[in-house]
């Protein structure tokens, strides 16, 4: 009778075990990510100067941006360093800029000094926006400074120039401390406008000492006060005015950080949201005159759902969900939590931190940059987020960046140690672009990180899926086609949305072109592209794995 | 705690010689005295029983009402002691001994705000009660919330019963909830000075998490936990530190461990609500919520957080209500106001919603003005 009983046991054992079996999902085979800075020869690391003294400013440096600045088809690499402080000047080399050219061959040649973007006279940089905002083809920058910001011209022959004084786009008081910038075009004139994220009033004159117990920490934001962000409205021939009071956007006073920009309630005109710093967050709504109004309490995204303003840092608006309307995610500190809010109908954001798991998963990081990609092309778009924590006194306060992979656009798992022992690297990550710099379609990853060199992270693009890169090139519209809404359906039915920018993160700018993962699917039925102009242009039967260059039809 | 049920014994006594009710005519007379002689015998079952059947036929009696409620309560039904502790209230409202056993009742089910609200009655009724009741009523205190209150209710007992544990415990719990830091830690030295104590690390831990010092207020309230696991509270205050420390995994599981030793503790039932909502489980955030406010009701921050569960779940409506109530009582709450504007917002009052707005605002930069960041992130 036992021996009978032992057999049943051991059969309802097997059963289980076949039914696991059968029930569980097999993991899906993911890329990973190494880091091939180390091949190229360049001295570029983030340094803001931390000698032992905390100035305020510090905790912010290494902006990223990614642009093809000599149209080569190749993406390069632009980062901003730090200065000497409190003199505030880039007093010798390892202060400079860097733009770092890609070979084509995974290696990268520094031709900052050729190019003249040293930036010897910019003191400390933070942010920097690629766009070309002159619609010349080249891809021109804008750097945000404590000091000056500055724009400079791509001269189309490998060099740019410094056009801030004639640009208009100088205007910002020097004890203004400017983080981060976008390009987009709000008026849908044809030409690129620029939003500047600004953090507070901040000269090394003035920086306050934080201390407990002896022991100095970086202060608390709120020892400085709030100002307004700046909009300039691009007139055309080089020339900008600063439109803030008349937009609407000098009512408000913020500590800003990271932008998104996109078209939130679907009415075609791009909308701006403000990422701050222990105060609430911003969510301009573009009202198609000329004149912005903030409406983050309408769309729920000023605090979280208990009204706490967090330590908002990067930001990126993207379709999560491929429902046709653009979410929202930004990031914050530890113990805090990121935010991610679905967008319901282009009427108003829902929180979903807690439903998606990223509340959970996030609770651990301190996030800086951060944005929507789909690293593993299966079409969902995943949360990337560079991390670190904001001072050095703890044993955690070094941090690895996190991927929250997307799950069939409902929740999230954390796949961060998957990808990779260059992925999984602890340090104190600041900027991050997203950028396809093989143009193997498949994202690759920029990441700075606080004294150190900048990692560039190559996705190994070993899974099998497909993809399609979309370079919109618009004529009646601004030339980068900034702003574009691309809606892309598979042969089987399956549809994804994106828009152009350049903004995501936090002081990054990242790849123009439009990504798609296309799962496993080889063929697109078709590709309709809104552009700004308001034309609509629909693209039939395309193949997968392909950068498509689209120019925007008529002028 | 000692301090917590030293009393009960006192007032759980007959009260045929304070109540002074109707007369049981002779016959259903020796019933109550059978239900008494019972009763005293500690047969509680057939006590019951025997009360129950004289009530049957004098059902006005507050006496037998009252009897009923205490042997009810000793028997640890303490619901149905509270309804006939009711029932005879409702004869003899003023009626002293009947208040302080209701009062009781609800001490025991955990519901201190009743239990407050009936001990002060009874004593304000007989103040020869004071005594009786001023340690549990500082529990309750404590409990609600209402440390100054608290306080000045221990205050002037320090003198006679310093060194006492319980008291010591209870009165530096007040202190520290009432930011007395100095008098807080002067007791909590006392404590130590005993030697080795839950309660003392408990207190120091309080005081350092108060403080941001949230490496000391670790290994503090860790070494209270270890030190006695079932001290009350304990496990509440890691939970809110592992709560600050951003480890929501160890603090639920914490405060399920606080919740495990008392139900309606109020800080792990609202820590477990907004964790809940923060996961999006709104039923089960509700039911936390609703015993947080079961402990302490009325509380704003719990009504807050009840209110922002009607907004998730798509009842702008009843947010409103709420937040509109809420905010009567507590005008200078800021976030209550933001969450208004948005709720208005979202039911196209858009006029209302900018003046919420403006309010919230202003409140929240007041409220920096007064409170500049002095503390590491």
């Amino acid at each position: 009778m036992r021996q009978c009983w032992a057999v049943a046991a051991l059969c309802v054992a097997g059963l289980a075990s076949w039914v696991a079996a059968v029930g569980a999902q097999p993991e899906p085979r993911r890329p990973h990510f190494t880091d091939i800075a180390p091949k190229s020869d360049f001295a570029y690391r983030t340094d803001n100067n931390f000698t032992g003294r905390k100035y305020f400013p510090q905790t912010m440096c290494g902006g990223v941006a990614a642009l093809d600045f000599d149209n080569d088809g190749r993406m390069d690499l632009f980062f901003t360093n730090g200065a000497k402080l409190p003199e505030m000047e880039k007093t010798d080399a390892r202060f400079y800029n860097c733009l770092l050219r890609n070979r084509g061959d995974g290696t990268f040649e520094d031709v900052t000094a050729r190019a003249g973007l040293l930036g010897k006279g910019l003191g400390f940089s933070f942010g920097v926006a690629a766009g070309d905002y002159d619609n010349d083809g080249y891809e021109d920058l804008f750097i945000c400074n404590a000091g000056r910001n500055t724009l400079y011209h791509n001269n189309g022959d490998g060099t740019f120039t410094d056009v801030t004084e004639r640009s208009g786009i100088g205007t910002k008081p020097k004890d203004v401390l400017s983080v981060a910038a976008a390009w987009f075009d709000y008026d849908n004139d044809g030409k690129l406008d620029l939003i500047v994220s600004n953090y507070t009033v901040w000269t090394p004159q003035i920086d306050k000492i934080c201390a407990v117990n002896g022991q100095e920490y970086y202060c608390h934001p709120k020892v400085y006060p709030s100002v307004a962000h700046r909009l300039y409205h691009n007139l055309g021939n080089g020339r900008f005015e600063d439109v803030t009071d008349s937009s609407g956007f000098g009512k408000e006073l913020g500590k800003g950080m990271g932008i998104a920009i996109a078209d939130f309630n679907g009415d075609g005109y791009m909308d701006v949201f403000v990422a701050n710093d222990t105060v609430r967050n911003f969510l301009f709504i573009n009202q198609k005159d000329g004149s912005f109004k903030e409406s983050g309490y309408e769309w729920g995204v000023a605090y979280d759902e208990n009204g706490n303003a967090h330590s908002s840092m990067g930001a990126d608006a993207k379709d999560y969900d491929n429902d046709g309307f653009p979410d929202l995610f930004y990031n914050n500190l530890k113990g805090q939590i990121w935010g991610l809010f679905r967008n319901i109908g282009g009427k108003y954001m829902s929180y979903v931190s807690g439903m998606s798991r990223v509340s959970r998963l996030s609770e651990h990081s301190s996030g800086w940059s951060n944005g929507f990609v789909d690293y593993n092309n299966d079409g969902w778009k995943d949360l990337y987020s560079s991390n670190g924590d904001i001072d050095n006194m703890g044993e955690i306060s070094r941090q690895p960046d996190t991927m929250f992979e997307n799950v069939d656009g409902k929740e999230f798992r954390d796949v961060s140690a998957q990808l990779g022992p260059d992925f999984s690297h602890a340090g104190f990550q600041r900027g991050s672009a997203f950028v396809d710099l093989n143009n193997d379609g498949f994202m690759d990853l920029v990441v700075t990180s606080l004294d150190e060199k900048p990692r560039i992270l190559m996705n190994s693009a070993d899974n099998g899926n497909h993809w399609l890169l979309v370079n919109t090139i618009g004529r009646r519209s601004n030339r980068d086609g900034v702003g574009a809404a691309l809606k892309l359906t598979t042969t089987s039915g399956r549809t994804l949305y994106n828009h152009v920018t350049t903004s995501d993160g936090f002081m990054s700018s990242s790849d123009k072109r439009v990504h798609f993962g296309l799962g496993t699917e080889k063929a697109i039925e078709s590709l309709e592209i809104r552009w700004p102009s308001g034309i609509v242009q629909t693209l039939k039967k395309l193949r997968a794995d392909q950068i498509l260059t689209v120019t925007e039809p008529g002028r | 705690m000692t301090a917590s049920n030293a009393p009960l014994c006192v007032i759980l006594s007959l009260l045929a010689s304070t109540l002074c009710g109707q007369q049981p005519a002779a016959s259903s007379d020796a019933l109550l005295q059978h239900a008494i002689a019972l009763h005293q015998a500690g047969q509680l079952d057939d006590a019951i029983r025997a009360y129950r059947e004289y009530l049957a036929v004098e059902p006005d009696s507050v006496q037998a009402r009252s009897n009923l409620g205490a042997v009810l309560a000793r028997a640890g039904r303490y619901d149905e002691a509270i309804a006939e502790y009711g029932l005879g209230l409702r004869k003899s409202p003023d009626n002293p001994a009947l208040l302080l056993n209701l009062g009781l009742a609800y001490y025991k089910t955990g519901r201190h705000a009743e239990a407050a609200a009936r001990f002060e009655r009874a004593v304000s009724l007989s103040p020869q009660f004071q005594e009786q009741v001023t340690l549990l009523l500082a529990v309750c205190y404590n409990n609600l919330g209402r440390y100054k209150d608290a306080v000045a209710l221990l205050a002037p007992l320090e003198k006679d019963k310093a060194g006492d544990a319980g008291f010591d415990y209870l009165y530096g719990t007040a202190l520290i909830g009432d930011g007395q830091e100095a008098a807080g830690t002067a007791v909590m030295n006392r404590i130590l000075s005993r030697g080795d104590s839950a309660e003392a690390y408990l207190l120091r831990g309080t005081l350092e998490l108060s403080a941001h010092d949230r490496d000391r207020a670790r290994a503090d309230l860790e070494k209270a936990v270890a030190l006695n696991p079932r001290l009350a509270g304990a496990h509440a205050r890691l939970g809110e530190l592992l709560l600050a420390l951003g480890d929501s995994e160890r603090a639920r599981a914490v405060f399920a461990q606080e919740l495990a030793l008392d139900p309606d503790e109020f800080t792990s039932n609202l820590s477990m609500g907004v964790l809940c909502k923060q996961d999006q489980v709104y039923a089960e955030a509700r039911r936390y919520l609703e015993r947080a406010l079961r402990t302490r009701p009325n509380d704003p921050g719990v009504r807050y957080q009840m209110a922002n569960v009607d907004l998730a779940t798509g009842n702008p409506e009843q947010a409103r209500q709420a937040l509109e109530a809420l905010i009567k009582e507590a005008p200078d709450f800021a976030e209550a106001h933001a969450s208004l504007a948005t709720v208005y917002y979202r039911l196209n009052r858009s006029a209302d919603g900018d003046r919420e707005r403006a309010i919230s605002q202003k409140l929240m930069d007041q409220r920096d003005a007064l409170q500049p960041g002095t503390k590491p992130r």
